[in-house]
C-alpha cells in the first residue's frame, strides 16, 4: 500500500509542477530579473509544505490526502518558470520546518 | 499486490522518479554555474514530447536492428525493476542486465550508420572493460554476506549495520560507477561525451528517442535503488527517495566542476579505482 501512496505522490509532484509552469508562464511574460516575492505563490508554498511536514496536526484528514495536497502545491511553487517560485519555496519550508519542530518539542 | 501489479508500479514509480532526479541533476548544474536552469520536470518533458514528434529513419540505419535495440534497452532496464524492488532477486542477475545494458549501448551507436554513434560504439567496448570491473566489486559483497540474494544482503544488514560502513571503498567504487553512468556532462561517461554529440542516441528520433529517454529515466533510478539497498539495506519509500535526492544532487556537484576526462584518460581513472577499491576491501575483509 505504501508503493501507491508513493506513486501517488510522484504523481502529485509531477502534475502539479506542470500546472506551476503553465500558469507561472501565463503570470510571468520576463525572465527572473527584479528577484521580488510573489504572495500568491509563497500562500501556497506555505500550505503545502505545513500540509505535507505536519499532516498530524489536521488528524480529520487522512495522512495520505494531506501529502498528496501538500507535494501538489509544492510542486506548484518550484515547478514555477525558472528563477522563480525559490524564495517563496525556502520560505514555505522554513515555516513548515519550524512549525513540525516545535510540534515534536511540545508533544 | 499481485505481480503484475507490482510490476507496474514499480515501473512507473522508477519512470518517474527517474526523471525528475535527472531534472534535479541538471537544476543544481545549472545553479552552480549561476543560470536558473531548465524546470526539475523538463527530462520528463522531453521524454514525453519525444512521442509526439515525427519518427524518422536515416537511410543507414541497419533495419530493423536499429528499431529493436531501442526496445531491447527499454525492456531490460523494466527487467531489472522486475529483479530489484519487485522481486529482490539475485544481485548476479542485475550484474547481467549491467553488462547487457554496455552491449546494447555498443549495438545502438553501431546501428544508426552515424559516425558518433560508430564512435560511440567503439567507445562502448573500451567503457566496458572499466566499468565491469566497477560493477564487480559487488562481488566483495557477496565475500562479506556470504550471499547475492538482496533479500539476504538485507537481512545480513538487518543484524550487522549497513554495509557502507564495514565496506567503504566498495561504496565508494560503486559511486564512481554511477558518475560513470550519469547522463549530463559525466566527466566518465565517455559513450555520451559531448564531442560526438549525443553518442549512440544521435541519430535515434522521435519515440525511438523516447524509448531511449525512458531506459535513461529507469536505469539511473536502478543504479541508486542498487546503491542504497546493498549499501544500507532496507529503506521506506520516503527514505529512499531523501537519499536518491541526495546522490544525485552530489552527482551534479561532481559533473558540474569536473571536466569531462578523454577516453584514455576516463578508462584508466575507473580501472585504478576498482583495483584499489578490490584490493582495499580484500584487505579490511581479511585483516581488520
Amino acid at each position: 500500500m505504501d508503493q501507491i501512496f508513493y506513486l501517488i505522490y510522484v504523481l502529485a509532484f509531477v502534475i502539479g509542477s506542470i500546472i506551476g509552469l503553465v500558469l507561472s508562464y501565463k503570470k510571468y511574460t520576463e525572465p527572473f530579473i527584479r528577484k521580488n516575492i510573489d504572495t500568491a505563490a509563497l500562500v501556497i508554498a506555505i500550505i503545502g509544505w505545513v500540509l505535507a511536514l505536519n499532516f498530524a496536526l489536521i488528524p480529520v484528514i487522512p495522512y495520505y490526502i494531506s501529502i498528496t495536497v501538500g507535494v501538489f502545491l509544492i510542486a506548484m511553487v518550484i515547478g514555477m518558470r525558472p528563477g522563480y517560485g525559490r524564495y517563496e519555496t525556502v520560505i514555505g519550508f522554513a515555516v513548515a520546518g519550524i512549525i513540525w519542530i516545535l510540534r515534536m518539542v511540545l508533544s | 499486490m499481485n505481480l503484475m501489479a507490482d510490476i507496474l508500479l514499480n515501473v512507473t514509480v522508477a519512470f518517474f522518479v527517474g526523471s525528475i532526479l535527472l531534472g534535479l541533476q541538471r537544476k543544481v548544474m545549472a545553479r552552480i554555474q549561476m543560470r536558473p536552469g531548465p524546470p526539475i520536470i523538463q527530462h520528463m518533458l522531453h521524454t514525453l514530447k519525444f512521442f509526439i514528434k515525427e519518427t524518422v529513419f536515416p537511410r543507414t540505419a541497419a533495419m530493423p536492428f536499429y528499431v529493436a535495440i531501442t526496445i531491447i534497452l527499454c525492456a531490460i532496464w523494466v527487467a531489472a525493476v522486475i529483479i530489484g524492488p519487485v522481486t529482490h532477486g539475485p544481485l548476479l542477475l542485475l550484474f547481467a542486465i549491467f553488462a547487457i545494458h554496455k552491449i546494447v549501448e555498443h549495438n545502438a551507436g553501431s546501428s544508426s550508420g552515424s559516425p558518433y554513434g560508430k564512435l560511440s560504439c567503439v567507445r562502448a567496448v573500451f567503457s566496458a572493460a572499466a566499468e565491469l570491473p566497477l560493477f564487480a566489486v559487488l562481488i566483495i559483497v557477496f565475500i562479506q554476506t556470504g550471499t547475492m540474494d538482496l533479500n539476504g544482503i538485507i537481512a545480513y544488514q538487518a543484524e550487522h549495520g549497513a554495509l557502507l560502513f564495514t565496506l567503504p571503498l566498495t561504496a565508494m567504487i560503486f559511486i564512481v560507477l554511477i558518475i560513470s553512468k550519469s547522463y549530463y556532462y559525466s566527466p566518465l561517461n565517455i559513450t555520451l561525451a559531448r564531442d560526438i554529440v549525443s553518442g549512440f542516441e544521435t541519430e535515434h528520433f522521435g519515440t525511438l528517442r523516447g524509448f531511449i529517454m525512458i531506459s535513461e529515466a529507469i536505469a539511473w533510478y536502478m543504479l541508486l535503488w542498487i546503491f542504497l539497498t546493498v549499501f544500507l539495506g532496507a529503506l521506506t519509500p520516503i527514505e529512499y527517495l531523501i537519499a536518491m535526492v541526495i546522490l544525485t544532487a552530489i552527482v551534479g556537484l561532481i559533473n558540474a566542476v569536473t571536466p569531462i576526462l578523454n577516453p584514455n584518460h576516463s578508462v584508466m581513472t575507473e580501472v585504478t579505482l576498482a583495483f584499489i577499491g578490490i584490493v582495499g576491501s580484500l584487505l579490511m575483509i581479511f585483516f581488520l
